[in-house]
């Protein structure tokens, strides 16, 4: 059951990640919104990779579990934008 | 419970899947459909998320509590044989400790009435229950195994009466065993002489 939710989670993250390939699809100002975004998200996911002992001692979480939700995050960037671009 | 999340873990992928490949981006309603699809499919992906959490943790707690009731169960299946063995060990050491008490009192006993009239200041020194020439045909009977004098009898009588009851002083004494025997018969016989005449 505990991989049922984590697969839930994950899911919901990819459907989010096609709405907001859906918001910038609307306007090209929503698209440089959303590639702002993006950019953050980006550099954000580098400096948690560079910083994840400190970073997983302030959020109480092992160091594994920082790493497997960084790249669980990459995952569903890139299946949820992939979804939006290639319907 | 577990019904309601298949279904909404279902909902969330036919909604976030089936509009955006068969509706039209360019068309204006199919974009506004495909948004709204998309916010209902995280929604219920969210929804179905926090019901298997919910059930999993529920899972966890069933299992702390059966091996809690299993730990029990264990816990007291040891202490029970714990206790039958150290009951049993108790009882063994009982019986190990009493029997060579009664040992030793009877042969202690019996080393001081040889040693009482073995004692070389008597003008006779013989030894113990030899049959004296001088002696009187009454003297000369002679009770218990040992072959013991009637002074040495109820002696040893009065001695052990304080430790054993009647039937085991007349047991060790005559070394015969209870019951309608001819050697019981005399040996009770022979007590009963003893005690009433002391």
């Amino acid at each position: 059951m505990r991989a049922m939710y984590l697969a839930n989670y994950f899911v919901a993250g990819c459907i989010a990640f096609s709405l907001l390939g859906w918001i910038a699809s609307l306007h090209p100002y929503a698209f440089r919104a959303v590639l702002c975004l993006l950019v953050a998200i980006a550099i954000a996911w580098g400096l948690s990779w560079l910083l994840d002992f400190s970073l997983s001692k302030l959020l109480k979480i092992s160091v594994a579990d920082l790493q497997a939700f960084l790249i669980s995050g990459l995952a569903m960037l890139l299946i949820g934008l992939g979804v939006f671009l290639c319907s | 419970m577990q019904l309601k999340l298949f279904v909404l873990s279902g909902a969330a992928l036919a909604l976030w899947l089936i509009p955006l490949t068969a509706l039209d981006k360019r068309i204006g309603w199919h974009k506004s459909v495909q948004g709204l699809s998309l916010c209902t499919a995280i929604a219920c992906a969210v929804a179905a998320g926090d019901i298997a959490r919910e059930l999993s943790e529920q899972e966890e707690i069933e299992a702390i509590k059966t091996r809690a009731i299993t730990a029990d169960v264990v816990d007291e299946i040891a202490t029970s044989a714990y206790v039958s063995q150290a009951q049993r060990q108790k009882e063994a050491e009982t019986i190990l400790s009493d029997q060579p008490e009664r040992d030793e009192i009877i042969e202690s006993l019996e080393r001081a009435l040889a040693l009482k009239y073995s004692e070389p200041s008597e003008p006779e020194a013989e030894p113990l229950n030899q049959p004296q020439d001088n002696a009187s045909p009454e003297d000369e009977e002679r009770f218990t195994s040992l072959k013991l004098t009637k002074n040495q009898a109820i002696e040893v009588i009065q001695k052990l009466r304080s430790e054993l009851n009647q039937t085991q002083t007349i047991e060790k004494l005559w070394e015969c065993k209870k019951g309608g025997s001819e050697a019981w018969k005399r040996a009770y016989a022979q007590f009963k002489n003893l005690t009433e005449e002391k």
